[in-house]
């Protein structure tokens, strides 16, 4: 295409053009130059703006813009020019003054110059493309003043000389610095930043390099964050004092990299003041700082959450495992708790509920609480403490508290089927005793456990109340039907227990003493007429017994006993001597049973109604056992405890463990058959991927046991081997 | 001042008026007003408590009415052009051209005028501007008009055919593009970028194939709102397709190469869709062989909807399509055949077939001596066509006829175009172009 145009095409047959008398143009001009000259010299009242207004008119119209426009660039130079000599002559401090006073004149100017040339502004530049008039004003202030090199230099130095006393504690003029940075973002961005936010970010980079070199030498840890901190505010106030906004993340950053990243491990492992150090001594301000300037910098979070975690899984490594600790179960689960209170207390005072702190220290407190394979006895031993005697004169709400606590422990724990069974022998105890303080704070608790695990989780734990109950309404019956037929003999109260919903063992029945079993087959008698197809077996290890005793002088006591215990003490009525061989005759208590119920009964101090020979702590098969005529005490009541062994003895841990084991199995069966069932065809190490996710939520399956329980429904042909790629398993339906 | 300090007396012209200066503020800060009550000036009345201007006092009493009302009244014996010239010594322009005329609406045109143009028989196209005025390509000249239709120095373009026009839009007012034919052996053609109160060439759009500069020639065009300039481009060898440049640089910044068999290079229509950021390219006029319709997605250089008329019978609808315009809102693709029947494409189907719709086809058989084809345009929802001396107006979702605007001379109607809040129509035998607007809105 050509750029060469027909000139003759837009000849005189569109307008008639009168010629303009050639000196009208100056002449204009020299009055609109004038003009110029007086206003800025304040000489503008003088001035008629209707005149000039019309005259620039005049220029533009008659087609001399350029020459107007021409003019106006130069003329403006030219004061400018002058502008720039006095400005450099300005002496030190005046300087920044000089330039302000200059500024606010010439941007005053450029205001009035640009309304008498409004018309060339509005029409002659936007045709031909040129710079508006204020763009122009401002264009030519930004080359002749503020980059002259007389001036650029210096006013950058003494720009940041100011920034460097302002932080060295002098007070400097701020609303003066404010103008001078005003003028230089009203002269585009591109300006500011390059004229003086760039040097300045260099030099309070060089200078909070320095600081911080010198800080760490001389400070503590909480000091040195005191500082950075007053720093970093100290930055932020100088941009909302005269700086632009914009340049707040930028020098913060500046700060954050020099003062923070910079020493950032440093400060973390500091000795005697570190972050360590902080959480130990519960140190929330200076933790809050270290946590809200870390926050500012990449991985500053991380590197806290590391080292706490690290903290904590140590401490709560040794916590687990001193064998010291475990002694006392309760004592033990408290010490958790007040872990636990401490850091969360902590992680909500300083760390302002961070998510992943909360969450760091969840996966801590898993890590170190699952170390010890006791804690899901542990926890359940300290709910039992606390829901036979902790809890008395607890408000509802404080119940609620303790009970919440627990279950974070217990949220915490992989194998929640261990917990299961140990709560449900706490439970079982707890009820069979009448020892629980509280239904509601039980009941309560079983529907935290089914709100956290599920209906399966509590079914039967939910159960054991309802049998209770029901326990309870049936007795009343028995009594009622039997009317006086039992008025003299022994009050009997039976706990019909559902066989599945209670942890009763297969023992067998001890010889019940002859007046307690005619009851007892009376209610087997009325029972069993009420209730069809059902079985009675009695389980008279888990019972307990109040009987009357007289010993010398008719003093009389109420002894409360276990069932076995009363079963010896029964046979006493009758003589008073007997050898150990004759009493396990007499009984059939299994032996591990009857040597703790005769150890209660002949060594416990203060308790002690019967007397054994040869005198010694543990009851071995040759002792014989006197009816100890002179026992005495304060009370009438007296409660003969069992020695149990609050904690399961070293046997008894097996077996439970061992239960669990089988329990688990039926478990991951059911669990590889729903997966199977829905995948059809799966292999291996995803089987066991899934079933693992899958049962989470109770513990953590043991691959090996997985690998037997899918070789088992093999065997049963529920699940088939390809028989292309073993390594595939397919389910038969 | 006397009594009231908002009062304002003026001597425009040796007549006295008085105003307020809320009134004079409605004029903005771009105005004669804003800069003579500037704070700075502390200016003074006369005397007499009058400001002195020395200016036409009829205009002034016009323009203060508008300030004062918002409504332009212009007397009969007070010639538009005067009045345009003192609106603009006020800095009063735009709020006369607001004034002038109303918010774009299909069914309540207005001719305002008809204007003769010079050479007849051989517009090409109009093109309005977003400020109400319009381009009119006729042979190898640009006429240009202002929203006042002062015509300006034409655009010559050496005796190059020129094919289309447009204007850049509002970011700059006055750039026009006008893309050309190439002229064998010189290297020229192509496209510019030209001041349209000048006249003046900014800059050519030069099509770069393996780092040679190629000529070509420039079909239809195309703007988008990312600054970007579409043509067609037909060159000596591999040039075929569709060139994309940077309408601020005037560099080439793409180039969609056109396929086998697929006619780009000789596109008439182009049209950029927003939503789907897809270029719809139609050629409908091919020389020897078929019609096609595309939509390119340039990022992924890919065509992602197709259609062409080279499997429908011989003498179907389809093979008489003559425009074609995509209705995003409607995702759909409107088309019009020679006898202005509508046809729709769905958009979200491809190579789908044409609907064509059942309106009436009295026109058939009547065709002019001269035929100018169908032509569509869309806008805020109406879907306007012109066939012969006379534009269709469809609206709502079954595309009713709703108006026609029509004129009883000057032929058949070659191109139209809308912008600005007008509509003009180029018509064919005489060169004649009508401006159509919608009224000031009532004044209850």
């Amino acid at each position: 295409m050509s750029s060469q145009k027909k000139k003759n095409f837009q000849i005189e047959a569109f307008k008639h053009r009168v010629v303009v008398d050639p000196k009208y143009a100056d002449r204009t001009w020299k009055i609109l130059e004038h003009a110029i000259h007086e206003i800025y010299n304040h000489n503008a009242s003088g001035l008629s703006f209707e005149e000039l207004y019309r005259n620039a008119y005049n220029m533009v119209l008659h087609k001399f813009g350029e020459k107007l426009y021409s003019g106006l660039v130069s003329t403006m130079t030219l004061h400018l020019k002058q502008i720039a000599a006095s400005v450099e002559a300005s002496q030190g401090s005046l300087f920044l003054e000089e330039l302000n006073r200059n500024w606010a004149e010439h941007t005053k100017a450029l205001q009035m110059i640009r309304d008498i040339l409004m018309y060339m502004d509005r029409t002659f530049i936007p045709s031909t493309r040129k710079t508006p008039v204020h763009e122009l004003g401002l264009n030519l202030w930004r080359d002749n003043i503020i980059r002259a090199s007389n001036i650029q230099t210096r006013l950058k130095e003494t720009l940041l000389e100011t920034v460097q006393k302002e932080r060295n504690g002098e007070v400097i003029n701020r609303s003066l610095m404010r103008n001078i940075v005003k003028m230089l973002m009203d002269l585009g961005p591109s300006v500011y930043q390059q004229d003086f936010e760039k040097p300045f970010l260099d030099v309070s980079g060089n200078f909070y390099r320095g600081e911080s070199q010198q800080f760490i030498e001389c400070c503590d840890c909480g000091n040195y964050l005191k500082k950075a901190e007053k720093r970093l505010n100290e930055e932020i106030e100088r941009v909302s004092n005269y700086l632009d906004a914009q340049s707040e993340v930028k020098i913060t950053n500046v700060v954050e990299k020099e003062m923070i990243e910079s020493q950032m491990t440093r400060l973390v492992h500091m000795e005697n003041s570190g972050l360590v150090n902080m959480i130990v001594d519960d140190k929330y301000d200076d933790l809050g700082r270290i946590y809200n300037l870390f926050r500012r910098v990449p991985n500053g979070l991380m590197l806290i959450r590391d080292v706490m975690n690290s903290h904590i899984r140590e401490t709560g490594k040794q916590l687990v495992t001193d064998p010291e600790r475990v002694k006392d179960p309760v004592e033990f689960v408290q010490r958790l708790l007040d872990e636990k209170a401490k850091h969360d207390k902590i992680v909500n005072l300083a760390f302002n509920s961070d998510k992943t702190f909360q969450n760091a220290l969840n996966s801590s407190f898993e890590y170190f609480i699952n170390l010890n394979v006791r804690s899901p006895e542990f926890i359940s031993l300290f709910v039992d403490d606390k829901l036979r005697r902790g809890l008395k004169g607890a408000s509802e709400e404080d119940v609620e508290i303790i009970l919440d606590k627990v279950m974070v422990l217990f949220r915490y724990l992989q194998e929640k089927d261990v917990f299961e069974k140990y709560y449900k022998q706490h439970l079982a105890k707890r009820l069979l005793s009448g020892r629980s303080v509280s239904e509601d704070a039980e009941r309560s608790l079983i529907l935290k456990l089914k709100t956290e695990c599920g209906y399966q989780f509590t079914s039967k734990l939910e159960g054991m109340f309802t049998d209770m109950k029901t326990s309870h309404d049936t007795m009343q019956g028995f009594y009622e039907a039997m009317g006086r037929a039992l008025a003299n003999g022994p009050i009997l109260s039976v706990q019909v227990l559902t066989t599945g919903s209670w942890p009763t063992q297969s023992i067998p029945a001890c010889n019940l003493p002859h007046e307690i079993l005619t009851v007892c087959e009376r209610f087997k008698t009325y029972y069993l007429g009420t209730h069809n197809g059902r079985r009675l077996t009695w389980q008279t290890n888990m019972g307990s017994a109040d009987i009357k005793a007289t010993f010398s002088g008719g003093k009389k006591h109420e002894l409360n006993v276990s069932t076995y215990q009363m079963c010896v003490l029964m046979l006493f009525n009758n003589v008073d001597q007997l050898s150990y061989k004759e009493i396990e005759q007499a009984v059939e208590i299994p032996t591990v049973e009857l040597k703790r119920c005769l150890q209660s009964l002949a060594c416990a101090k203060g308790k002690n109604v019967l007397r054994k020979e040869p005198m010694s702590k543990d009851v071995s098969e040759n002792d014989s056992f006197f009816f100890n005529d002179s026992f005495s005490s304060k009370l009438y009541k007296v409660k003969i405890g069992t020695v149990v062994a609050q904690k399961e003895s070293e046997p008894e841990k097996q077996e439970t463990r061992q239960r669990v084991e089988e329990d688990r199995k039926p478990q991951i069966e059911a669990a590889i058959v729903r997966i199977m069932k829905a995948r059809r065809v799966l292999d291996h190490n995803n089987i066991v991927a899934e079933v693992t996710k899958q049962l989470q939520s109770r513990f953590l399956a043991n691959p090996i046991v997985i690998k037997k329980r899918i070789e088992s429904l093999i065997e049963r042909e529920f699940l088939e081997r390809d028989r292309e790629d073993r390594k595939l398993y397919r389910y038969l339906a | 001042m006397a009594i009231q300090k908002d009062r304002v007396r003026f001597n425009v012209g040796g007549k006295i008026f008085e105003t307020t200066a809320t009134t004079l503020a409605i004029a903005g800060r771009d105005s004669y007003f804003a800069a003579m009550f500037d704070d700075n000036w502390d200016l003074q009345p006369n005397p007499a408590g009058e400001y002195f201007i020395d200016r036409n006092p009829d205009c002034f009493a016009i323009l203060l009415d508008l300030l004062r009302t918002g409504e332009l009244y212009v007397p009969p014996n007070v010639p538009e052009r005067l009045l345009y010239r003192e609106a603009l010594f006020y800095g009063l322009a735009d709020h006369v051209r607001s004034a002038k005329w109303g918010r774009f609406d299909g069914n309540r045109l207005h001719l305002l005028k008809s204007i003769t143009g010079r050479a007849p028989g051989d517009g090409t196209a109009i093109r309005a501007s977003s400020e109400g005025g319009c381009c009119v390509a006729h042979g190898s000249m640009v006429h240009i008009y202002d929203w006042m239709l002062e015509e300006h120095p034409p655009i010559n373009l050496d005796y190059q055919r020129v094919n289309d026009a447009g204007w850049v839009g509002p970011v700059d007012p006055n750039g026009l593009v006008i893309s050309t034919c190439e002229r064998l052996g010189r290297g020229q053609g192509g496209m510019g970028l030209f001041n349209s109160t000048t006249g003046e060439l900014r800059y050519k759009f030069s099509v770069t194939h393996e780092n040679v500069v190629k000529s070509y020639t420039a079909g239809a065009l195309c703007f988008n709102d990312g600054y970007n300039l579409f043509s067609s481009c037909k060159g000596r060898s591999n040039e075929y397709g569709i060139g994309v440049w940077d309408q601020n640089t005037g560099q080439q910044v793409d180039f969609f190469y056109e396929p086998p068999g697929w006619s780009l290079g000789d596109a008439d229509k182009l049209q950029w869709l927003n939503g789907s950021n897809c270029l719809l390219v139609a050629t409908l006029f091919p020389r020897k062989d078929n019609c096609y319709i595309s939509l390119l997605d340039f990022r992924s250089k890919s065509m992602v909807w197709s259609w062409s008329d080279m499997w429908s019978p011989a003498n179907s609808d389809d093979r008489r399509v003559r425009d074609a315009i995509a209705m995003e809102e409607n995702g759909s693709i409107c088309v019009v055949n020679e006898f202005e029947d509508l046809g729709f494409m769905d958009l979200r189907r491809d190579s789908g077939s044409v609907r064509w719709s059942s309106r009436s086809r009295i026109m058939k058989g009547k065709m002019p001596d001269e035929p100018c084809y169908p032509k569509l345009a869309l806008h805020e929802g109406q879907l306007f066509s012109s066939m012969n001396d006379c534009i269709s107006v469809f609206c709502g979702s079954d595309w009713v006829l709703t108006s026609r605007l029509k004129r009883s001379f000057g032929g058949s109607i070659c191109d139209f175009s809308i912008g600005g809040d007008r509509l003009f129509a180029l018509h064919s035998e005489e060169n004649v172009f009508d401006v159509w607007e919608t009224p000031p809105p009532s004044i209850v």
